[in-house]
């Protein structure tokens, strides 16, 4: 640590380190801290503006924690190695039904689990499958099993590049979808879909677990912490856990080949990386993330239908990474969180602005000028009433528009997407007065 | 009401089945194959992969129904002078004509979109190009769905859910039509290509930055490679939507979104930049998918309902492991 | 070097621990908080149990007591629809509708002295989007609602159906699945009308007389797409068969699904069927009876309400085969069908505030949903109890007054007692449709009542010991 000149490196170790300067790791702490009081202190949220997180903010930031998991496992196949694949929503789906299968509550005995039963004549009708284990068996086999069935697919995908390998897997969640279909032993109703395993540490199949996180109550004796504060906890840390990992891999020899292939595949297989082993690699480890996402999401919800699994789903990675910026951990963060919260920022802000209406002033004038409350002689674009088909449209039409437009503003603007600007930024400055 | 009773009947026997099915398949694939067509002409003048084409072969098709229907232009203060009088149906001419104005305005659409949101991205990966195109397809959706209202978007089809008989077998004029329109796009596309323009277009999928040296309109190339994509895709849209394919002769919220999708494997067994790849590849994937649908339908039990739906990914991954650019996709010669 | 990361991980965690600790003395002073961090100094057994009693309580004022959405001037209730999903233009109606009903009760005074507000969020018929909008709705501070009266589909309403008992929130769905009237599954969830189950026994046994009076042996083809829906009206149009002792020549279950219905087609022409009951989508229905008429079947069709949409179909080139061979049911009334005190009211309410809207068959639905839930608040605040549970126990006191546009209902009693067994058939006919209704008067669905509201033997005699699926 050189505190002359900041930013010579004297060794490899330093070059690689996970949070090379001093100033990333007092940001990264203060990331932590923020979050920390954020979530455990509701004053703090009486400094954002009321139309923004309202009183219930806790739960969507938390539903965030899944898919920034299954976003870091996206951004280690397409960002990392280069793969564009539009099949993520598959593997959650693989480890979301391994999670229900092992440790949601079954109502057929073990016959249930063996599909097809109907067809093999085994029983008329067995219910759904479930095993009651823990969690600390469902999750981890949620990401074994995703690798596998990712491991299994790779033969097909390996050997097919670019956007043929997009559609490929475009092809793989509609065979998913149909698989669901079939097996509703596993997946539940094909619409309303089955309840999965509550979020809670249990030894065995005990009655009370020994960490309970779907009651208010005090954690180690220390804390005081509501239902949704320990689950956020519980889920930030399995983030973390799998951020130091994702960080990690790209220091390895594995991380190293995967980008090599992702730079120009030909030149690294010239130079000894064996491009469909690791892209297998790549692949498997994706799938290992998808299935441990999938399998927090489904049993944060609580509920999830097949239909969920679909390629809209995976779409939204492709928008996480692009927008976050691709094969940066910290821009795969600001993308999940922008694009999950988005659709959320703007309904509120919306309903905040039609609260406005009759205030006066200038917010008054912008809310007058973009919303028509129904009303005859009203003009605007956006109407606050669901009103039937037709111009103005509801402001629930207008979400996917605005969304949908910012995907291609920014890929057109900012390629490199919210990290690039952050990047754009610091070099300002860091190189201020001289602006190159 | 007559033309319905007059087809009540006896149609049991194996072959009229049989040929009844093939028709079914080659009329499908006659629209899987002009709208592949519609996505290779812009991949091969862009790069792009047109993810957004669902949107607007929807977009497309509406605005036909809207000229035909309501009697009056979308945003405009005059009325339609083509449209059929109120209650009537159009004759062929006139709905041909209005036919032709969806194209124009598809056409403009699809250049205007391209002028937006692709130009500015020349020289940018593929992916990326691909990924804007499905911001696009989010974007147009609910316009799309705010135009369709519950009630029927009817496109007055004028010869409507007519057939003609042959061997005992129904062969509706729709599925004759689909593949009459498909004929007539290969042969247009297949003329395009010999025009001035069309060589351009060769000449900018070969070497985009080389063909620019020699004096070619590149961006001009675009916009008309776009401009064609769309109007091609609309014209899937529209004949896809005549019965009795599913939306039964409207413009249907619940099937007409997920039809761009269900071309992929098409386009991909055909090879993303090969017109006659489209062609082949929209009548193997529709005859697997038809053909599945009918014959193997005893098996339902076991291969689940709904299985015919992703016989054409199964074929399209099957082909893949083989040949891993499509039936006729030119191979990338792979280079340091 | 290792050491070091590890160290600095250790140390990113020793803050989050650290953090957990301070914030709590700094943060204390008046915040929501406030409890969990005064008493942490106290007996730490108690706060569980004595925190959520504190709120349970309620407030009084003028003598009723209230807990969420309910204020001295304001009651808040809350809507979980599709406005953006599939049934977004149907849903959108009937939101329409509801906010007409309640601008109409809040300019005649309110109830108890109180406005109503609607707080509307869009699930765009996503099961993880409806779970969420119920969380907002259903939370327990001054942004929760009193009352869900509108939650869209019965995937949604299976997936909150248990949280609504545990919120003591009462939920009115759109959707008729026969799980709704079991108190263990559907407690809080006011199904209006009969189910889909019901309503299948209804139909099947209509068009089993129908045939029957035309001098043809029963054939009959049930199918349905995959799903609560599906399966509800199947199995309600299997038990009627059976009871009825009609063959069932094709029994497609869930086997509607995927874009390509090629297999369904071909082995219902070739079962020879003479009726057809379908559970499906209006796309589905247009797509399997067309290619069915196509292929020269001649049977009588009918099947639940949402396969058939008469602004769908008899726009579309198939209406003169629907106007041949459909039967529409149904568990009210239609737009402008029938002469009844509570469109009446609806017409001139909508004439008065919305003049130039087309009315539809969703506003009726929607003003149906307006009127349980002031029935219900009219209840509870004679009660004196508007609180969230006091909103269930009214729910069970009342009958609601349909004014003619449905059979008047009410929730008490065993699944039995409650269940709605009443339905309507409409004639399918082309004459009576008008596209372009308006408020007036004037305008058709096209459905002229044939039956209803009517009970088949089938449905009379049935003793559910639960739902039909």
């Amino acid at each position: 640590m050189s505190f002359g000149r900041p930013h010579l490196r004297t060794s490899y170790e330093q070059d690689s380190a996970i949070f090379p300067t001093w100033w990333q790791k007092g940001a990264a702490a203060f990331a932590l801290l923020f979050i920390t009081l954020m979530v455990l202190g509701n004053g703090a949220a009486a400094a954002i503006p009321n139309w923004l997180f309202g009183a219930t903010w806790l739960a969507p930031f938390t539903l965030v924690i899944p898919f920034a998991i299954a976003a870091l496992g996206y951004n280690i196949l397409t960002g990392v190695t280069g793969q564009v694949s539009l099949g993520h929503a598959f593997f959650m789906g693989v480890g979301a039904y391994t999670a229900v299968a092992l440790g949601g509550k079954g109502d057929g005995g073990a016959k249930a689990c063996i599909p097809f039963h109907e067809n093999l004549g085994l029983l008329e009708s067995a219910g759904e499958c479930g095993l009651g284990l823990p969690i600390w068996i469902w999750l981890p086999m949620a990401g074994v099993l995703a690798a596998l069935v990712g491991i299994l697919v790779s033969p097909a995908a390996v050997k097919v590049r670019g956007l043929y390998l997009a559609i490929v897997t475009v092809g793989l969640t509609f065979i998913g979808l149909h698989i669901a279909r079939m097996l509703p032993e596993y997946a539940g109703d094909y619409e309303s879909g089955r309840k999965w395993p509550k979020l809670d540490i249990r030894l065995w199949k005990e009655e009370t677990p020994s960490i309970d996180l779907n009651e208010d109550g005090k954690w180690f004796g220390l804390i005081h912490l509501t239902e949704e504060q320990k689950q956020f906890f519980f889920l930030f840390a399995i983030l973390l856990v799998m951020m130091a990992f994702a960080k990690n891999l790209v220091r390895t020899r594995t991380g190293r080949a995967l980008q090599a292939i992702r730079d120009r595949d030909v030149a690294a297989e010239v130079m000894g990386v064996p491009e469909q082993h690791y892209k297998r690699i790549g692949f498997a480890i994706s799938s290992f993330y998808a299935g441990i996402g999938g399998a927090l999401w489904a049993s944060y919800q609580g509920r999830v239908s097949p239909i969920d699994f679909s390629l809209l789903l995976s779409v939204e990675f492709v928008a996480i990474l692009l927008i976050g910026g691709a094969g940066t951990i910290a821009g795969t963060m600001l993308g999940v969180t922008f694009v999950e919260l988005l659709p959320k920022v703007v309904e509120r802000l919306t309903g905040w602005l039609a609260g406005e209406l009759d205030s006066g002033g200038v917010i008054s004038t912008i809310a007058n000028f973009l919303l028509t409350s129904g009303q005859q002689g009203d003009f605007g674009p956006v109407s606050t009433s669901p009103t039937a088909p037709g111009w103005p449209m509801s402001v629930f039409l207008w979400n996917p528009v605005i969304y949908g437009v910012l995907i291609v503003v920014f890929l057109i603007f900012e390629p490199h997407g919210l990290f690039g600007i952050w990047l754009k930024f610091r070099n300002y400055w860091k190189g201020w007065p001289f602006s190159y | 009401m007559g033309d319905l009773l007059l087809l009540a009947q006896d149609s049991s026997g194996f072959f009229p089945i049989f040929l009844q099915t093939l028709v079914k398949g080659l009329a499908l694939g006659s629209i899987y194959a002009i709208m592949g067509i519609g996505f290779v002409i812009v991949f091969k003048g862009t790069q792009v992969l047109n993810f957004a084409s669902g949107g607007m072969a929807m977009a497309g098709a509406l605005f036909m129904s809207i000229m035909i229907n309501d009697g009056g232009l979308p945003f405009m203060p005059w009325s339609n002078p083509l449209a059929p009088a109120a209650g009537t149906d159009p004759s062929i001419p006139r709905w041909l004509i209005n036919l032709f104005f969806a194209l124009i305005f598809a056409a403009i659409m699809g250049m205007i979109l391209e002028r937006v949101a692709i130009r500015p991205m020349v020289g940018q990966p593929l992916f990326s190009m691909a990924v804007i195109t499905l911001g696009l397809e989010t974007a147009i959706g609910p316009f799309n769905r705010d135009a369709t209202s519950q009630a029927a978007r009817t496109l007055g089809v004028p010869w409507k859910l007519e057939q003609w008989k042959l061997f005992d077998a129904g062969i509706p004029k729709s599925y004759v039509a689909a593949m009459i329109a498909a004929a007539v796009c290969f042969g247009a596309v297949n003329f395009f290509f010999r025009s001035r323009f069309g060589v351009a277009m060769r000449a900018v999928a070969f070497d985009q930055e080389a063909a620019q040296a020699q004096g070619i309109n590149v961006g001009r190339v675009f916009s008309i490679a776009w401009g064609l994509g769309a109007a091609l895709v609309t014209v899937a849209a529209i004949f896809y939507g005549m019965g009795p394919f599913p939306p039964q002769g409207t413009v249907s919220q619940e099937i007409h979104p997920i039809l761009a999708f269900r071309v992929l494997p098409v386009i991909i067994l055909g090879g993303l930049d090969s017109i006659p790849g489209a062609l082949y590849g929209g009548l193997m994937i529709a005859s697997a998918e038809v053909f599945a649908g009918q014959y193997l339908s005893q098996w339902t039990k076991i291969l689940g309902a709904g299985y015919s739906t992703i016989v054409p990914y199964l074929v399209m991954l099957i082909v893949l492991l083989v040949r891993p650019y499509g039936l006729f996709g030119t191979e990338e010669i792979r280079r340091v | 070097m290792k050491i070091k990361r590890l160290l600095a991980l250790l140390m990113a965690f020793g803050l989050v621990a650290s953090a957990c600790g301070s914030s709590d003395s700094s943060d204390g002073g008046g915040d929501d908080n406030e409890t969990s961090a005064t008493t942490e100094a106290m007996e730490e057994e108690e706060t569980a149990t004595t925190e959520p009693e504190a709120t349970e309580a309620g407030e009084v004022m003028d003598d009723i007591v209230v807990d969420f959405g309910v204020t001295d001037d304001v009651i808040k209730v809350g809507l979980n629809p599709d406005l953006s999903g599939p049934f977004g233009s149907l849903v959108s109606e009937i939101v329409e509708g509801q906010t007409v009903y309640w601008e109409t009760v809040n300019a005649n005074g309110g109830i108890a002295g109180r406005q109503v507000e609607m707080t509307i969020l869009d699930s765009g018929y996503a099961t993880d989007k409806g779970i969420e909008n119920y969380g907002v709705l259903a939370q327990e501070s001054e942004d929760g609602v009193v009352i869900i009266s509108e939650n869209t589909g019965s995937p949604i309403t299976a997936a909150i159906a248990e949280d609504a008992i545990d919120d003591d929130m009462l939920v009115i769905p759109l959707s008729w699945a026969s799980l709704w009237p079991d108190p263990e599954i559907g407690a809080n969830i006011l199904e209006k009308g009969a189910t889909y189950c019901v309503e299948a026994m209804n139909g099947v046994s209509f068009l089993n007389d129908l045939v029957t009076e035309a001098g043809d042996t029963p054939k009959l083809a049930i199918i349905s797409r995959p799903g609560e829906y599906g399966e509800d009206g199947h199995v309600g149009a299997e038990i009627a068969a059976e009871a009825l002792g009609i063959e069932v020549v094709y029994n497609a279950k869930g086997e509607v699904a995927g874009d390509d219905r090629t297999a369904i087609v071909s082995q219902l022409l070739a079962s020879d069927a003479n009726m057809v009951w379908v559970t499906l989508t209006p796309g589905e229905t247009a797509d399997i009876f067309g290619n069915a008429v196509a292929g020269g079947m001649t049977a009588q069709w009918s099947g639940n309400l949402p396969s058939f949409n008469y602004l769908f179909h008899l726009g579309g080139d198939l209406a003169p085969a629907f106007d041949e061979y459909y039967w529409q049911s149904g568990f009210n009334l239609p737009w402008n069908v029938g002469d009844s005190e509570g469109m009446g009211e609806m017409v001139e309410a909508f004439n008065e505030l919305r003049p130039d809207i087309a009315l539809a068959d969703g506003y009726v639905t929607g003003w149906m949903e307006g009127m349980i839930v002031q029935t219900i608040l009219e209840q509870a605040a004679a009660n004196g109890d508007m609180t969230r549970a006091g909103m269930v126990a009214a729910s069970k006191e009342v009958v609601v007054d349909f004014k003619g546009i449905s059979p008047n209902q009410g929730w008490a009693g065993d699944y039995n007692e409650s269940v709605v067994r009443e339905t309507y058939i409409f004639d399918v006919s082309l004459d009576a449709f008008d596209i372009q209704p308006v408020s007036a008067g004037t305008g058709g669905t096209g459905l002229p009542v044939h039956k209803g509201p009517f009970v088949s033997d089938v449905a009379r005699d049935y003793v559910f010991d639960g739902p039909c699926i």
